[in-house]
């Protein structure tokens, strides 16, 4: 096989809202930019955009948003590459990808890096059950494909992202059995609405859209185990206790149920971000790991690697299009073009009250980590594989100080997700049971392929390096 | 962390762990410090054959008797690593290497080890997916592999039942000298008095043996793998480059699947120079070599080539001038080194251990001791 390659001035990689943001507003600049997503239609997460034409989202303004944030792109004549999905960059840049069934190979002077977000899944009892799915993956089935998660759905977790799943389901006309919230919220939330009461337009439609599901509502309640045969069945609750535990001891089962949708937030997708090497931190309010990046520009500690959206810490759609436009005027700017600075004080402004506000939801929705306590010895923790609660905890015992040390003695995080599902968690038992911090306990650092490719697409791409063999 | 002990090893990898384990077996109060993980440097990501084709003739003694030792460990302690007497191939791609391989077959041979030459039809027998262009191949049927993460933690595990006392996350941070003669060891959690500390630290053992004013003849050398997303059973036995005459593309390779399903592979063309201090920073496998891995490994197995590419990952071996370890005293009473593995410490670590806790008890030499005694270094006499 060979492959082909391509030059840009500035290279965006994700087409989420930071991302389009990022390649228009490079664009405008007068950058000659690519921007190319792993999806086969641009809009990221948040615009996704439906299958078909048909469908009954064609109209919801997300995917509106997501339709004219690309068709921007294109009428400014930025190159959108859609199902191309680095698997490696390179310093300078060099990126290798898979478009399609070829290898592609495209040379940056600059990168932005706005690679979104990924779940942030904590195991429970039951979880690998056929008809359990992630809150994001039910999203996506409905939103792109039209396809129902079941006939009867729980929905559970904890954060502002089950709002808009439930109203997802409302827009789709669909009912859901039970909606189930770790927390109480109520009043809590009110503080926050008073400091952004530009919000509580969209946070009412929010809800309006939940209760047209017709869901039974548990608030402080988790969900301790899945239940079935060969597929979910039903469904045990437990009431939190003032402790912040759930009371298995007031456990109550909901049955007949054919589907769970269960999600606790997200984390940034730092795999691009830290192959380069920028540096990252860990915020326990923006997700965990994020790529450190700067305010004003978009940059990163790495010259001319920029970074934006959800990649720069968990904020949702509105921070990601505001910090995606900064830092593609920080690209354009790094690649020699002029930027407006009124306008990069004035996004910066916008910026930081749209990231006030995340903060915020963030802080009421805190990442509830100590769950993972609650998973039994037997039950699954890596389901790549197969790796249990009760074989993390041996590696620990027999000396396995940190996460990569119970990697290397369980397998867990070995599989193809290379840690992405069961990672944070992972991270949050070993560091639990050795009594370390989560950042301390480590992280599985990404490296070549950043994803799985094809033996026949990577060697093509990589022919096309020049590369000797250290480089 | 124990205020005192007989011995401290410094360096938790195979052969630290595998010579900690022995002494504690052998009555000796032994401590073990691990910078960070057990086995996370080279040990962890090794490919882990145990051999005794192609290596060499010179040590063939050591390696039959150190291949015999894994074998009765894993026996011994229940199968708990994976060991896999899988056999190795070492695919010959041109005529004028045959010779080559006929000298090494020759040589084992003499030793009582029956390797032998096989015709591509006959490689396929033992390897139904190699269908790539070679001439031959070589095959020894003995040779074995193990898990790598779970032989270091088997031995720690057996270790600790003996008595071993075992640290991760404590690095050394000086030793502690009385004249010349060491008293000690400071780590990161305080310091350990005792009289014979075993440097086992890979490419960080010169580093350690310069508190003791001593330059070990070492040097680090990058080494690295790809894998693949697990497979059906598709590779049975550990295939090799047989050792070419001159020029041949595929330089040093390995190749193998892993009980988890994993392809393993590697191949190095050119061997290039490792910069100082790499063994310090978080390293990516070099382009080049993912590309001429990838190559190697669909030229012998077309079939594999669609496969998914999952993983690559970069360690540092010790190298000594001669190819061999360096395994025994130092200069500074009770000071031991036990580095310079040459990227196949994990074949030999079973003696090693053997090796050290003799010296370290005082009892009579074995074969190992001249081959590896740091006094074959002019600096390293006394
Ligand atoms: C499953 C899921 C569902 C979500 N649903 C919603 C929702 O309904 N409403 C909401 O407000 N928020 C939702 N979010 C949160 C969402 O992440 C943000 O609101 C918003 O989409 C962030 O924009 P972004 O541009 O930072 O990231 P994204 O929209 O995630 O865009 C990043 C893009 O980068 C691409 N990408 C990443 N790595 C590579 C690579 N190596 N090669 C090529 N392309 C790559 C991805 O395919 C993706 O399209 C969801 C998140 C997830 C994970
Ligand atoms: C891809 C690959 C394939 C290989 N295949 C084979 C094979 O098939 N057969 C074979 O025999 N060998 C093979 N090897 C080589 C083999 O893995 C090594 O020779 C062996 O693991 C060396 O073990 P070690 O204990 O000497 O080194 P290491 O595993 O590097 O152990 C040294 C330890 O010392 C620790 N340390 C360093 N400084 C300090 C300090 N100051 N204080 C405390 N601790 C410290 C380090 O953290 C490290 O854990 C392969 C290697 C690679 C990379």
């Amino acid at each position: 096989m060979t492959g082909s390659s391509q030059k840009c001035e500035v290279l965006v990689i994700g087409a989420g809202p930071a991302g389009l943001a990022a390649a228009a507003a490079a664009r405008e600049a007068g950058a000659d930019v690519i921007c190319l997503d792993l999806f086969a239609r641009p809009g990221g997460q948040y615009g996704m955009q439906p299958a078909s034409p048909a469908s009954r989202f064609e109209a919801v303004s997300q995917v509106a948003e997501g339709r004219a944030a690309a068709a921007r792109c294109l009428e400014l004549g930025v190159k959108l590459l859609t199902e191309t999905e680095v698997f490696w960059a390179e310093p300078g840049f060099r990126v290798f990808a898979r478009q399609g069934q070829e290898a592609l190979v495209i040379e940056a002077n600059q990168m932005i890096v706005a690679s979104g977000a990924m779940e942030r899944p904590i195991p429970f009892d039951g979880w690998t059950l056929p008809g359990v799915m992630t809150a994001g993956a039910a999203q996506r089935l409905i939103k792109a494909n039209g396809t129902l998660p079941g006939n009867s759905t729980v929905l559970a977790g904890s954060g502002p992202f089950l709002f808009a799943v439930a109203d997802t389901f409302a827009k789709a006309g669909l009912r859901l059995r039970a909606y189930v919230e770790l927390q109480g919220l109520g009043s809590r939330l009110l503080p926050l609405f008073v400091r952004h009461p530009s919000r509580l337009k969209e946070a009412a439609g929010l809800l309006r859209g939940l209760r047209a599901t017709g869901a039974s509502l548990h608030r402080r309640h988790v969900v301790v185990e899945a239940l079935g045969g060969q597929r979910l069945e039903a469904v045990r609750l437990a009431p939190i206790g003032g402790d912040g535990k759930p009371q298995r001891s007031r456990s109550f089962t909901i049955d007949g149920v054919d589907s769970l949708c269960i999600g606790y937030g997200f984390q940034p997708v730092i795999d691009v971000t830290s192959a380069l090497g920028a540096e990252h931190r860990h915020d326990t309010l923006l997700g965990g790991w994020r790529c450190v990046a700067d305010p004003l520009t978009g940059a990163t500690s790495v010259a001319g690697l920029y970074a934006a959206g959800e990649t720069t810490g968990i904020g949702g759609a509105g921070p990601a299009r505001l910090s995606g436009r900064i830092a593609g005027l920080g690209a354009a700017a790094g690649a020699g073009k002029t930027a407006r600075a009124d306008e990069i004080a004035r996004l910066a402004r916008q910026l930081a009250d749209a990231r006030d506000f995340a903060q915020g939801l963030a802080r009421l929705f805190p990442f509830p980590g100590h769950l993972v306590d609650e998973l039994s010895p037997s039950g699954t923790l890596c389901r790549c594989e197969d790796v249990s609660r009760a074989d993390v905890e041996a590696a620990i015992d027999d000396g396995a100080g940190d996460a990569l040390a119970v990697k290397m003695w369980t397998r867990a995080g070995m599989g193809p997700c290379q840690g992405r599902i069961c990672g944070s968690s992972l991270a949050e038992l070993v560091a639990r049971r050795i009594g370390v911090s989560v950042a301390e306990a480590g992280c599985n650092r990404p490296h070549m392929p950043l994803r799985p490719v094809p033996l026949s697409i990577a060697g093509a791409a990589l022919a096309q390096a020049d590369g000797g063999c250290i480089r | 962390m124990p205020r005192t002990a007989d011995a401290v090893v410094v360096g938790g990898g195979i052969v630290g762990t595998a010579i900690a384990r022995q002494l504690a077996r052998d009555g000796v109060d032994a401590v073990l410090v691990e910078r960070k993980a057990f086995g996370g440097a080279v040990s962890g990501a090794s490919l882990a054959c145990l051999g005794t084709h192609m290596h060499s003739l010179d040590e063939l003694e050591v390696l039959v008797e150190s291949c015999a030792l894994w074998r009765s460990i894993s026996d011994e302690l229940g199968d708990p690593f994976e060991y896999n007497r899988c056999g190795q191939l070492r695919f010959i791609l041109r005529e004028e290497d045959l010779p080559v391989a006929q000298r090494w077959i020759d040589g084992e041979r003499a030793f009582g080890l029956d390797p032998e030459l096989l015709s591509p039809e006959a490689v396929r027998d033992k390897e139904p997916l190699l269908t790539g262009p070679i001439v031959a191949a070589s095959h020894s049927p003995g040779d074995a592999t193990v898990n790598p993460f779970l032989a270091v933690r088997a031995l720690l595990r057996d270790g600790g039942n003996a008595g071993l006392k075992a640290f991760a996350n404590t690095a050394v941070t000086g030793l502690q000298m009385d004249g010349d003669r060491v008293a000690g060891v400071q780590t990161e959690r305080g310091s350990i008095a005792t009289g014979n500390v075993i440097l086992a630290a890979g490419p960080w053992s010169g580093q350690l043996a310069r508190h003791a004013d001593l330059d070990l003849p070492l040097v680090p050398r990058q080494a690295q793998c790809v894998a693949s997303v697990r497979q059906p059973p598709s590779i049975r036995t550990v295939v090799g480059a047989c050792e070419s005459a001159g020029g041949v593309e595929s330089g040093y390779t390995q190749i193998q699947q892993a009980a988890s399903g994993q392809i393993l592979f590697n191949t190095v063309t050119a061997p290039a120079a490792t910069r100082p201090g790499a063994e310090d920073r978080i390293n990516e496998a070099p382009i080049g070599f993912v590309r001429d891995s990838i190559r190697t490994l669909t030229m012998l197995f077309p079939s594999l080539s669609e496969i998914l590419m999952l993983r690559s990952w970069v360690r540092f071996e010790a190298v000594t001038p001669d190819d061999r370890f360096l395994a025994g005293r130092l200069p500074r009473r009770g000071l031991i080194a036990a580095a310079g593995d040459n990227g196949t410490g994990f074949c030999r670590a079973p003696v090693l251990g053997r090796l050290i806790s003799r010296i370290v008890r005082g009892e009579a030499a074995m074969p190992a001791d001249t081959l590896y005694a740091p006094s074959r270094f002019a600096e390293l006499r006394a």
